[in-house]
């Protein structure tokens, strides 16, 4: 216990940490509330691995069964079926006490009759470790958390972010075998929500612990995870890392729910190219885009088109009419660094984010603006649900 | 969650103890009542008007002092917890004597002083009112059980996080508005379950009944008089049958309607500060009744303590000692201390039965825990007349399972301890109800992800309960200890169907005393039981006075 403990694995002794590392499966897993007719599926029947060390965020909006999913993870409610397997081992059986899994919660959970150092060596007293090595771990994961000086307050003399650390260095202290995180940043403001993911990440990074964090807000995601699992109505849509989901999301609701979208109708013309690309009309524009698999074979596909891969300027023509690139500007708001459009088109309306802009190139409302965009920042996907 | 394996046992061990002192019992009486002469008393309830006129007069006896009792609480518990004021801290320790002595003390004591030749009434006033009955049991029980309520809804009252206060108040909402619209309805289940337990507390109590009663019966008195007077166990275990049915049923209705609301208002987040309210009008009409009722209480408590120490109070008031010395000399001795020890040894029991029931219900079963809350509120649920009958048939005689002898005798003469042992069963499950409700109320208040936190950080769920859990709800344990430690000091109606010779308990004494008039001895004896009482309260409070959840929330601290 002593040669293996927190303070070795942060000073970078790799074995310790490669040995420490633990997969996770989710296999099947699923949760249902209540018995019927009154019957709801929390979960619905997911599989994924979490790599060693990985860090990997459940997003999706409320109700969609992340906060579930990670509850069964943590022992909190037990699988209606399916299987947990922390390398290669079933525990899906054993009680949340028996679980080498770390949580911090959303509510913090500090024990309020205690003071910060009693808090974090919580864990460990019950563990029954020596004193003084209990004394070295909790005054190093403090020290870490820059959280010494708070040692002997109590819960309510901190505020929110003090907290926030203080419940992760309880959950880290206990050098746990997978960190789970439910929602914890979303009861701090903004600057530190920021301030605190870049801490948790770089914090998670030199320890390896496998990591699962759930929350609904995707800057969030996009900003910690090596992967991202968007679920919705108890199931995974998409499964990957950051970059991915926003570039090439699988549906209409994942790229919807990650970054801001425009989708465009398009017209088919052909499936395959010789670049392997898919040949669309599109504004009267002929063009060829990269594409999920699904929408190959889907019946009416929609393009998708980041709002920061439009561009916009001034339209010369006499034509007052919105239609293919022309579109009438309906709202401009100045942001500094960039400037955001709303355009009226032939298609609907679409939104496009302008960086560094020029003064006397922004559009102003009411005129006509010609719009493009790069076809190969474009992504076809199939329509609907 | 999934139960481990300690508090499997935990669970089984606590529906075990259920199961003997109040399950078992109650099933005995409902077989007696079903004998030829209980059977009698079930079919006049159709056919005799007698019958029906005692069940009315019975619920509303509860209903009117269930009413009464719960505003007197809540304007007490408002004051003391929104208002400023001098006198608080006095007031709150009034409010709280009616807990510490034994109800007919004041029974006894309002006929001295309001009676038909009351000091007051008659000497003061020239009146001659009619206090015996209705209305003299009305302001008797109101009285004495009011602080119930009073207690409850305090507790509830300075557990509500004032942030909510706040941010009705900064959405434009006025001070009464706030209360109508946010502090109330958090409140209602605190109300209901007030007027339950007063209600109860009201229709089981069969002291005052049997001192003011007069010709008001009610079906506690009715069922004393048959088997204490008539000498007919069938015929009383019936009445305690019906007796059981009004007070099972306002407590299952309560259950029903107050269980779906519940307010988790504390997170362990720090939160701000109760707006007390200024305006003079406002309090002067808020403090009257409080500061009314807490005279009636001194005035009641001055008679008790100078009744035992004049010669007849009223009539020859020359100082004597003559009460204190016949019952330090006499039996009253021997009563003193076995019931203090036996208060003393049932207290803890049934403090820790209480909050291990609480912490079951609230955060380990979820099938079966309306069931567990119910059979656990069993033992305030069902009348004192009934639990006293229901024991008294139990375990009278040595309970065999075949040849075996299952469970020795335990209550009446020739009982193993001198039936001692069945009275610290009765203290115990009477006192125990206390414990669950405050410790259900304290962990309902307590974010259920703190002992999640616990859990995740490898304690099982007793080390959670012991590390966590319990020190958080300190407060509410030791509250409950301290009412159910008063409680079985002073309760009288289930005793004194299983009291002996050889266990004498002080409440029946004191009854037998006011029954053969001698109320000088009766009011020393009072005075005495008053004194014991809040000793050991007082005692109690320094240890409260350690970190409580009161404490902790005020960040000054």
């Amino acid at each position: 216990m002593a040669t293996n403990s927190l303070i070795s694995i942060a000073e970078g002794d790799s074995k310790v940490r490669a040995s420490d590392s633990s997969r996770l499966q989710l296999s099947n897993l699923s949760k249902e509330f209540g018995q019927d007719p009154d019957r709801t599926v929390a979960v619905d029947n997911i599989n994924l691995t979490i790599e060693p060390g990985e860090f990997i965020t459940l997003l999706g909006p409320s109700g969609c069964g992340k906060t579930t999913t990670l509850r069964m993870i943590a022992g909190f409610e037990n699988p209606t079926f399916g299987s947990i397997l922390l390398d290669n081992q079933d525990i899906s059986k054993l009680t949340p006490d028996r679980r080498p899994m770390g949580m911090v919660f959303q509510s913090y959970a500090l024990f309020p009759h205690m003071s910060v150092y009693e808090n974090v060596a919580y864990g460990l007293k019950i563990k029954k470790l020596p004193a003084k090595q209990i004394e070295q771990e909790v005054g190093f994961v403090l020290a870490t958390m820059s959280l010494e000086f708070l040692a002997n307050r109590a819960p309510n003399q901190l505020s929110g972010g003090q907290q926030q650390r203080v419940a992760l260095a309880r959950a880290m202290v206990m050098r746990p075998k997978v960190l789970l995180f439910d929602e914890p940043l979303s009861n701090l403001d903004a600057k530190l929500r920021s301030q605190m993911r870049i801490e948790i990440r770089q914090l998670q990074q030199r320890l390896g612990i496998t990591s699962i964090f759930v929350t609904h807000d995707q800057d969030e995601a996009m900003s910690i995870s090596d992967r991202i699992v968007v679920m919705r109505n108890a199931r995974i849509e998409q499964v990957g890392e950051p970059a991915e989901i926003y570039r090439h999301p699988k549906t209409v609701f994942v790229a919807d729910f990650i970054g801001r979208s425009n989708f465009l109708t398009v017209e088919k013309i052909q499936s395959k190219t010789k670049s392997g690309k898919i040949a669309i009309k599109v504004l009267g524009k002929n063009m060829e885009v990269d594409a999920h698999e699904d929408a190959v074979t889907a019946s009416n596909p929609v393009l998708l088109i980041r709002p920061e891969s439009i561009r916009i300027k001034r339209s010369h023509s006499k034509n007052q009419e919105a239609s293919g690139t022309q579109g009438r500007v309906l709202n401009v708001v100045f942001y500094g660094a960039h400037v955001e459009y709303e355009i009226e088109t032939e298609k609907g309306n679409l939104v496009a984010v302008v960086s560094d802009p020029k003064h006397d190139e922004i559009v102003p409302v009411g005129q006509m603006a010609e719009f493009s965009f790069d076809e190969n920042r474009a992504w076809l996907l199939p329509s609907g649900d | 969650m999934k139960l481990d394996l300690i508090t499997r046992i935990v669970l089984v061990c606590t529906i075990a103890v259920l199961a003997l002192l109040i399950i078992f019992p109650l099933t005995n009486i409902l077989i007696t009542a079903t004998h030829e002469n209980g059977r009698a008393v079930f079919s006049s309830i159709f056919s005799s008007p007698v019958t029906r006129q005692i069940i009315k007069n019975t619920v509303l006896l509860g209903s009117t002092v269930g009413v009464l009792g719960t505003l007197i609480g809540f304007l007490l518990a408002y004051a003391q917890t929104r208002l400023e004021f001098r006198g608080k801290k006095i007031l709150h320790i009034i409010s709280l004597i009616p807990l510490i002595s034994p109800p007919f003390a004041f029974a006894t004591a309002v006929i001295v002083l309001f009676g038909r030749s009351g000091i007051i009434t008659r000497d003061l006033l020239g009146l001659s009112p009619v206090l015996y009955g209705y209305p003299g049991l009305v302001i008797v029980l109101t009285t004495s059980f009011f602080p119930v309520a009073y207690m409850n809804l305090l507790g509830m009252m300075r557990s509500l996080d004032p942030s909510l206060d706040e941010a009705a108040a900064s959405l434009g909402s006025s001070k009464s508005k706030v209360f109508v619209k946010i502090t109330f309805p958090m409140l209602i289940p605190g109300i209901a379950s007030s007027f339950l337990l007063l209600f109860v507390e009201s229709i089981a109590d069969l002291a005052n009944p049997l001192v003011i009663g007069g010709d008001f019966t009610v079906l506690s008195s009715r069922a004393y008089i048959a088997i204490n007077g008539e000498y007919d166990v069938a015929a009383g275990a019936a009445y305690s049958v019906v007796l059981l049915v009004p007070g099972l049923l306002v407590f299952l209705l309560q259950r029903y309607w107050a269980q779906r609301k519940n307010v988790v208002s504390v997170t362990g987040k720090p939160s701000g500060r109760v707006r007390n309210i200024e305006s003079k009008g406002a309090k002067f009409f808020l403090l009257s009744i409080p500061f009314a009722m807490s005279s009636l209480i001194i005035m009641v408590y001055v008679t008790v303590l100078i009744g035992g120490f004049v010669k007849v109070l009223g009539v020859n008031n020359e100082f004597t000692l003559d009460h204190f010395s016949y019952i330090f000399s006499g039996i009253g001795n021997d009563a003193i201390i076995k019931t203090t020890l036996l208060a003393l040894i049932a207290t803890p029991i049934a403090g820790i039965l209480g909050m291990i029931l609480a912490w079951l219900i609230v955060r380990k079963i979820r099938r079966g825990r309306e069931l567990m809350d119910f059979l656990g509120m069993l033992g305030i649920a069902v009348p004192g007349t009934v639990l006293g009958i229901g024991y008294a048939v139990t375990f009278n005689h040595t309970t065999k399972l075949g040849e075996f002898s299952l469970i020795p005798q335990l209550a009446g003469g020739g009982a193993i301890f001198g039936g001692a042992l069945a009275i610290i069963m009765v203290y115990t499950i009477r006192s125990s109800p206390a414990g669950q409700r405050s410790g259900i109320a304290a962990l309902q208040q307590i974010d259920p992800a703190i002992d999640e936190a616990s859990a995740s950080l490898g304690a099982s769920g007793v080390v959670t309960f012991k590390k966590v859990t319990l020190p958080l709800i300190r407060g509410a344990l030791l509250t409950g200890l301290m009412f159910a430690f008063a409680r079985s000091m002073t309760t009288l109606s289930p005793i004194i169907f299983i009291t002996t010779p050889d266990t004498p308990i002080m409440t029946s004494k004191i009854l037998s005393e006011v029954d053969a008039g001698r109320f000088g001895n009766a009011f020393a004896f009072c005075t005495i039981l008053i004194v014991l009482v809040s000793l050991a309260m007082s005692a109690i409070n320094l240890l409260v006075r350690g970190r409580s959840i009161e404490s902790l929330s005020n960040p000054l601290n």
